[in-house]
C-alpha cells in the first residue's frame, strides 16, 4: 500500500482572480490545525500564527485605489532553502512532494525561518494556550505544538493520510484527483474557500485539474516566462526554489490607469 | 675585490659583504657588465615582443575592436602583466614598512617593476576600444530578460565609465610606482651621479642632483617612502578592484561575487613574491650577486608565500561554497562554467600550480631553506596565475549576452588560435624586456638599504654558538 | 625596539607572581559584584527556559537578534588569542611576549561565553544533544551535516580544545615555578594551610614533572610551534563558519555574499586584538606590571591594528559595493534600511565611525599609541563598533524589507536580552580576574627568554637596542 502512495506529488493552484480576500481559508486553517488564538497581545508582539495568510496591498493613490489580495502559505518548494539548514532534520522533503516538519525533533534554532523566502514558518514563542472550554474543540488528529519549536502549513497532511487510507484500503487504488474531490479530502483552506480560488491536486496525476498549469509553468520556465499560455506563475520564481504552488494572475477588468481620468 | 664566498650554512646568515665602501662600485660594475647569456635573453625577449605585436596586429585585422569577445586572451595577458608588475613594488613597500631585515638586498628588484607601469598603460589603450559599453545599445520594449544597464560597479554610469576611469587609475598607479622607485633609488643615484657615464650619468644627475645626504634629507626620504608606500598599496588594491570587476565580473551576467577583488589581489601578492624571488635566484646564481643575496630572503619570503598560498585557496573556497550552497540557477551555472564544466581542465591546473604544488613544497622546511625551492614554487605560482587570468578573462569575454539578467546556460570554452598564443607568450616577453631595460638603468641592489642593514647587524657569541644580532631602532 | 630597564629572573618571578601570591583588597568586592550580575543573568536564563523565548524581543520574522549578535561578537573576540600568539610566534615578533598569555586566555573564556549564546537561544535547549552530537544511534538519525549550524559546534569545539592545549603547553614552565613556590611555602610553615597544600598538589599535577632540562624545553618549543601552525586553519575556519551561518542563507537578502568569510575573520581579529590591548592596559594598571607591559608593546599593538582595521575596512567596502552591485530591488531595500532609515542609519554611522575612523585616526600618531587612556578609549570604541556591525548585519537582513511589505517587522530587544548580553561581559571579566589569581597572565618564561636575548648594538655614536635571532 505504501508503494502505491509514492508517486504522489501534491500541489496547489491559487487563482488570484477569484480571491476576494475573505479570510475564510485563514479561519479554516486556524480551526483545523489547532493554531493558538491570535490574541491582541500576540499581535502587539508580532508573533501571530497564520499558516495561511491573505496579504493585502493597496494599488494606486486615494481615491483611485484597489485592494489586491494574495494568499501566502508554505510553498512546499521542491528546492526548499529551509531544508538543508536544519541541523536535526526536523524539516525535510517527503516522498509525496511535501515539505514536512517533525515537531518532536525540532530544537528551535529558527534557521529555517530565516531561510524561508515566503515567511511561511512560525515559531512558538510561548506555550499555546486556549480558554478552558475551547480545548475541547481541538482537532485530535493534529499535534498541539509546544513552545520552542517551529511549525508551518502541512497541506493538512492528516486529511491526506485519512483520505489515502480510505481510498487505497477500500479499492486498492491510487488516490487521484477525482477521488480527492469526491471525498472532500482537500486541505481545510481549499475546502473552505467560497470562490474556489484554491485548488488542490496531484501534480503527477495526468488528469488532475491542476496539471495543465504545472505543465505550462514547468515548460516555460522563468527565462521564457513571456511564452506561457496560462496566467500561471510561481512566487519569487527567480529564487529557484520551485514551489509546489502556482498562482494565476488576476485579470483586471477595470485597470486603474483607465480610471485615473475619471 | 671580494671573494666569492660560499652561501651561509643556515638562513639566519644575512649577506656577506665586502668592504662597505666598495659596495657602490661593486654593484655599479655588476650592473654594467653584460654576459653572453644576458645578451641572449635580451634577444629572446625582443623576439617575443615582436611576436606579440604581430599577434596583436593580426587579431586587429581579423576581428577589429568591435568584436570584443575575440580579445579574451589579450585581456588575460594584459591582466597578468598588470597584476604581476603592479604588485611587485608592494614586496618592497610591505617589508620595508614592517622593518624586515632580510628584504634589504631584494627590495630594489621588486621596485624596478615600476617601469613596467608604462607598459601597462600602453597595453591598456586598446582596451578602451574593446570593452563594450555599460548601457545596453539594443535595449527595446521587446527585450526579454535584458538589462538597460548591465551590472557594474559604476552604478549610475558617470562620464567616461568605465574606460576612462580605469585608464586614469592605471596611469596614476604607474606614476606612483615610478615616484616610489625614484624615492627609493635617490641615495644610490646620488652616489653614482659623478661616476656613471653616458645616459645613466645624465639621468642620475637630473634625478638626484639635489641629494647630499643631509640628516633632513634622509629623514624626509624615509618618511615619504613610508607614506608613498602606503598610498601605493591602497591605490593598487583599488585599481585591481576596478580591473577585475570591469573586465571579468561585470561581463558575466548575474555574477555577483564580492570576494573576487580580494582573490585577485591575493594572486597579485603571491606573484609579486614569486617574481622577486625568481629574479633574486637568477642574480644570486648567475649574476654574481651571491655576496648580497643570501638565503634569508628565500627563507623568510617563502614563509609569507606559504601563508598567501593558503589564503588564496581560502578565498576561492569561500567563493565556491557560497555559490554552490545557495543553489540559485545563475550561481550554479557560473560555477559549472568556471569550475566544473567548460574550464574545468584549466581550473584544476590553476589550483594545482597555484596551491597544491607550492603548498606541499613550502611546508617542507629543507626546501624553504634552499634558494631553488621557493624559486620553483614561485615559478609554479606564476604559471598558475597565468592560467587563473586566462580562466577568468577568457571566460568573461565569451559568456554570451552580457546584458542578460543571469546565466541561463553554460557556454562552451574558447580555445586560443595562433594569434592568441602569440599575444600571450609575446606579452610576457615584452614585460621581461622592460625589466631588462630597467635593470640596465638602475642598480639592482638597493645599496643604501644594504649598507644601513650592515650597520644594524652583528654576530655575537651566545653560549656555544654564534648568533645574528639585529638592532631595531625605533 | 626594547625600552625599559633590564630585568633579572628573580625580579620577573617576584613581580609577575604577585597577582597570585597576594590578594589585592579590591579583588573580592569586584568579583562579588560581577558574580551578582552573572547570577541575575543565570536566573533570567532559567526563566527564559521555563517560560519560553517569549520574554525576549524577538518576533516574526526577526527570529535572530541580540543573542546571535553577541555570539558572533564573542567568537570574534576569541580570535585575538591565536592571532597574537600563533601568528606572531611564527613571525618571531619580539613584542608579542607579554601579550600572548592574556590573549590566549581571553580566547578560551570568550569562546566559552560565546557557546552559551546559541544554546540558550534555541527553543528547546535541553534537546541540544540532537544537534551538536551524533548520539541518536538507535533511530539512525544523524545531525544534518549540510547545515552550517552543525559545522559551527564542530569548529568551535575543535578551536576550544586546541586553544586550551595551546595555553596549557605554554603554561607548563610557569606551573613548575608555582609548584616550587608552593612547595617552599608548605615546607617553611609549621602548620601549612590546607589551601596551600591543595594548590601545591594542583600545580604539581599541572606542571607534568617539569624540570627545565634541555629535552623538555625542546619538546615544549616544538609543541608550541606545531600547535601554532595547526591552530591557524582552525582559527580561520571558526569565524568563516560563523559567517556562513549567514552567507548560506539565500533567502535573507544581504546575507548571501561570498566575501563574508574573510570579512568576518578580519573583523574578528580587529575586535579581538583591540580587546587584548585593553586587557593588557588593565592588567598593567591593577597589578603594577609597568616594567613588563610597556608602552612599546601597546604601541606595537596599535600599529598592527592600523593594518588590520584598514584591511577590515576594505572588506567592508567590498561587501557594501557588491551588495548594491546586483541592483536587485530587495537587496537595495535592505541596504536602504541599513544606511538611510532611522534608527538603523544612526547605528550605522556610529558603527563605521567607532570601528574605523576614530581609532585609526588616533593610532596613526605615535603620541596617541603611547597614551594608555587614549588607547583604552580607542580599543573600547572598536569593540562597540564591532558589536554594532554584527547587529547591523543580522537584524536589517531579517527585518525583511522586501517588496512584500506585509511581513515587515522591527525589533526592540527586551530587558531580559539586554541583561543577559550585558552579563556576558561581566562573566568574561570575572573569569579573567579569577584566572589571574591562579595562573600568571604574563608568561614568565617568555619574558625571561626575551630578556636573555636582549642586547645592544653600537651604530655610529648611538647605542641601539638589539635582539639575538635564532634563525
Amino acid at each position: 500500500m505504501v508503494t502505491n502512495r509514492i508517486d504522489h506529488k501534491w500541489g496547489m493552484v491559487v487563482d488570484l482572480d477569484r480571491c476576494t480576500g475573505c479570510n475564510g481559508c485563514v479561519v479554516a486553517c486556524q480551526a483545523e490545525n489547532n493554531l493558538p488564538i491570535n490574541t491582541k497581545d500576540l499581535f502587539l508582539q508580532r508573533r501571530t500564527y497564520s499558516w495561511i495568510r491573505i496579504e493585502r496591498y493597496w494599488q494606486g493613490q486615494y481615491p483611485n485605489v484597489k485592494a489586491r489580495f494574495i494568499p501566502v502559505l508554505c510553498q512546499h518548494c521542491e528546492n526548499a532553502p529551509c531544508e538543508p539548514v536544519c541541523p536535526v532534520y526536523a524539516t525535510y522533503h517527503n516522498d509525496q512532494g511535501l515539505n514536512v516538519q517533525v515537531y518532536n525533533r525540532c530544537v528551535g534554532t529558527r534557521y529555517c525561518i530565516n531561510n524561508c523566502p515566503y515567511q511561511a514558518r512560525f515559531f512558538n514563542f510561548w506555550h499555546p494556550h486556549w480558554p478552558d472550554r475551547m480545548e475541547n474543540q481541538l482537532n485530535p488528529d493534529v499535534t498541539v505544538r509546544t513552545r520552542g519549536i517551529t511549525e508551518k502549513c502541512t497541506f493538512c497532511v492528516q486529511r491526506l493520510r485519512r483520505g489515502e487510507l480510505q481510498v487505497e484500503r477500500a479499492g486498492g487504488q491510487r488516490l487521484d484527483d477525482q477521488k480527492l474531490l469526491e471525498g472532500n479530502y482537500a486541505p481545510a483552506c481549499v475546502q473552505a474557500c467560497p470562490t474556489n480560488a484554491l485548488t488542490f491536486g496531484d501534480q503527477n496525476d495526468a488528469n488532475s485539474h491542476i496539471r495543465p498549469y504545472f505543465d505550462d509553468v514547468n515548460t516555460h520556465d522563468i527565462h521564457h516566462e513571456y511564452e506561457r499560455e496560462t496566467r500561471g506563475y510561481r512566487l519569487m520564481e527567480e529564487g529557484a526554489t520551485r514551489p509546489s504552488i502556482i498562482y494565476l494572475k488576476q485579470i483586471d477588468q477595470f485597470p486603474l490607469e483607465k480610471n485615473t481620468n475619471v | 675585490m671580494s671573494s666569492h664566498s660560499e652561501p651561509a650554512h643556515y638562513p639566519a646568515d644575512m649577506w656577506v659583504l665586502p668592504d662597505k665602501g666598495q659596495v657602490t662600485r661593486d654593484v655599479a660594475e655588476k650592473a654594467q657588465s653584460s654576459s653572453r647569456a644576458l645578451r641572449l635573453v635580451t634577444l629572446a625577449a625582443e623576439a617575443l615582443a615582436v611576436l606579440a605585436v604581430v599577434g596583436f596586429v593580426m587579431r586587429w585585422v581579423t576581428d577589429g575592436f568591435g568584436n570584443y569577445s575575440a580579445w579574451g586572451y589579450y585581456v588575460a595577458v594584459f591582466s597578468f602583466i598588470f597584476l604581476v608588475t603592479s604588485s611587485a613594488p608592494l614586496f618592497a613597500v610591505a617589508f620595508r614598512i614592517t622593518k624586515n631585515h632580510w628584504r634589504r638586498p631584494v627590495s630594489r628588484i621588486a621596485e624596478l617593476f615600476a617601469l613596467c607601469g608604462v607598459l601597462n598603460v600602453i597595453l591598456y589603450i586598446p582596451l578602451i576600444y574593446i570593452l563594450p559599453p555599460i548601457s545596453n545599445p539594443n535595449f527595446g520594449p521587446d527585450s526579454h530578460g535584458e538589462l538597460v544597464i548591465r551590472r557594474s560597479i559604476w552604478m549610475e554610469v558617470p562620464f567616461g565609465a568605465p574606460h576612462l576611469w580605469n585608464f586614469l587609475g592605471i596611469v596614476c598607479l604607474a606614476v606612483a610606482a615610478l615616484a616610489l622607485l625614484w624615492l627609493s633609488a635617490l641615495p644610490d643615484m646620488a652616489e653614482a651621479r659623478h661616476t656613471a657615464t653616458g645616459f645613466r650619468g645624465a639621468l642620475y644627475r637630473k634625478l638626484a642632483g639635489h641629494w647630499y645626504g643631509t640628516k633632513r634629507q634622509w629623514h624626509r626620504q624615509k618618511v615619504s617612502l613610508a607614506y608613498l608606500g602606503g598610498l601605493y598599496f591602497m591605490m593598487l588594491i583599488f585599481v585591481q578592484f576596478l580591473i577585475v570587476s570591469d573586465f571579468a565580473m561585470s561581463l558575466i551576467p548575474g555574477w555577483k561575487d564580492s570576494i573576487l577583488p580580494p582573490l585577485y589581489t591575493v594572486t597579485g601578492f603571491q606573484s609579486a613574491i614569486s617574481l622577486t624571488l625568481i629574479i633574486a635566484f637568477i642574480l644570486r646564481r648567475r649574476g654574481g650577486y651571491s655576496n648580497y643575496i643570501g638565503l634569508s630572503p628565500f627563507w623568510s619570503a617563502s614563509k609569507v608565500q606559504l601563508g598567501l598560498t593558503l589564503l588564496w585557496t581560502y578565498h576561492l573556497f569561500a567563493f565556491f561554497i557560497t555559490m554552490w550552497y545557495g543553489r540559485l540557477e545563475t550561481e550554479q551555472n557560473l560555477i559549472r562554467y568556471l569550475i566544473f564544466e567548460s574550464y574545468t581542465g584549466i581550473f584544476w591546473a590553476n589550483v594545482i600550480l597555484i596551491f597544491f604544488l607550492p603548498f606541499f613544497m613550502l611546508i617542507w622546511n629543507p626546501l624553504r631553506k634552499s634558494d631553488w625551492g621557493p624559486t620553483l614554487a614561485g615559478l609554479s605560482i606564476l604559471c598558475g596565475n597565468l592560467l587563473f587570468q586566462l580562466r577568468m578573462f577568457v571566460a568573461a569575454f565569451n559568456a554570451g549576452d552580457i546584458y542578460a539578467l543571469g546565466m541561463t546556460s553554460v557556454p562552451p570554452p574558447v580555445f586560443p588560435d595562433l594569434w592568441d598564443v602569440f599575444m600571450v607568450v609575446g606579452g610576457v616577453g615584452m614585460a621581461a624586456l622592460v625589466f631588462l631595460a630597467a635593470a640596465r638603468l638602475f642598480p639592482l641592489i638597493s645599496v643604501w638599504e644594504v649598507k644601513e642593514g650592515a650597520m644594524y647587524q652583528d654576530k655575537r657569541p651566545l653560549f656555544r654558538g654564534e648568533y645574528l644580532v639585529l638592532a631595531k631602532p625605533e | 625596539m626594547q625600552e625599559g630597564r633590564a630585568l633579572t629572573p628573580t625580579e620577573i618571578n617576584r613581580d609577575l607572581l604577585n597577582s597570585i601570591m597576594e590578594t589585592p583588597r579590591w579583588f573580592w568586592p569586584v568579583v562579588g559584584f560581577l558574580a551578582t550580575i552573572v547570577l541575575a543573568a543565570a536566573i533570567t536564563i532559567g526563566i527564559m527556559i521555563d517560560r519560553g523565548l517569549g520574554i525576549t524581543g524577538l518576533n516574526r520574522p526577526i527570529v535572530w537578534g541580540f543573542f546571535i549578535t553577541n555570539f558572533v561578537f564573542w567568537i570574534g573576540i576569541s580570535h585575538a588569542g591565536v592571532m597574537l600568539s600563533a601568528i606572531l610566534r611564527l613571525a618571531k615578533a619580539e613584542w608579542r611576549r607579554p601579550a600572548t598569555r592574556a590573549a590566549e586566555v581571553l580566547t578560551i573564556f570568550s569562546l566559552m561565553t560565546a557557546m552559551i549564546m546559541p544554546i540558550i537561544h534555541t527553543g528547546r535547549p535541553w534537546r541540544i544533544l540532537y544537534w551538536a552530537f551524533p548520539y541518536d544511534f538507535a533511530r539512525g538519525i544523524w545531525p544534518n551535516i549540510r547545515t552550517p549550524l552543525v559545522w559551527d559546534p564542530s569548529a568551535i569545539l575543535t578551536y576550544l580544545t586546541s586553544s586550551t592545549l595551546f595555553v596549557l603547553i605554554a603554561l607548563v614552565p610557569d606551573f613548575a615555578v608555582l609548584r616550587d613556590r608552593y612547595a617552599d611555602k608548605v615546607a617553611n610553615s609549621e602548620h601549612p594551610s590546607s589551601t596551600d597544600q591543595i594548590f601545591h598538589a594542583a600545580y604539581r599535577f599541572l606542571a607534568l614533572g617539569w624540570e627545565g632540562n634541555p629535552r623538555q624545553w625542546k619538546l615544549q618549543i616544538i609543541a608550541g610551534v606545531l600547535l601554532s601552525a595547526l591552530i591557524l586553519p582552525v582559527f580561520v575556519s571558526v569565524h568563516s563558519i560563523v559567517s556562513w551561518d549567514f552567507g548560506m542563507a539565500v533567502a535573507v537578502k544581504s546575507w548571501h555574499s561570498t566575501i563574508f568569510a574573510p570579512y568576518f575573520v578580519v573583523g574578528a581579529v580587529h575586535s579581538g586584538v583591540s580587546a587584548v590591548a585593553f586587557v593588557m592596559i588593565i592588567l598593567r594598571h591593577i597589578y603594577g606590571w609597568q616594567d613588563y607591559i610597556r608602552h612599546e608593546h601597546i604601541d606595537a599593538l596599535g600599529r598592527l591594528l592600523v593594518v588590520v582595521a584598514t584591511g577590515w575596512f576594505y572588506f567592508f567596502v567590498m561587501e557594501v559595493i557588491f551588495g548594491i552591485y546586483g541592483r536587485e530591488a530587495d537587496e537595495i531595500a535592505v541596504r536602504d534600511f541599513q544606511f538611510y532609515q532611522w534608527p538603523m542609519s544612526g547605528w550605522t554611522i556610529v558603527f563605521v565611525v567607532t570601528t574605523y575612523f576614530i581609532p585609526v585616526a588616533l593610532w596613526l600618531t605615535r603620541w596617541a599609541r603611547r597614551n594608555l587612556w587614549i588607547m583604552s578609549a580607542a580599543c573600547i570604541s572598536v569593540n562597540i563598533g564591532m558589536w554594532l556591525e554584527r547587529y547591523i548585519i543580522i537584524v536589517p537582513g531579517l527585518a525583511n524589507r522586501s517588496l512584500f511589505s506585509f511581513t515587515w517587522a522591527s525589533y526592540v530587544p527586551s530587558p531580559a536580552e539586554a541583561l543577559i548580553v550585558g552579563a556576558t561581559f561581566a562573566f568574561v571579566t570575572m573569569l579573567m580576574l579569577l584566572f589571574s589569581r591562579v595562573f600568571p597572565l604574563v608568561p614568565l618564561y617568555d619574558i625571561k627568554e626575551g630578556e636573555f636575548l636582549r642586547t645592544e648594538v653600537q651604530v655610529g655614536r648611538r647605542t641601539v637596542p638589539a635582539t639575538f635571532r635564532e634563525d
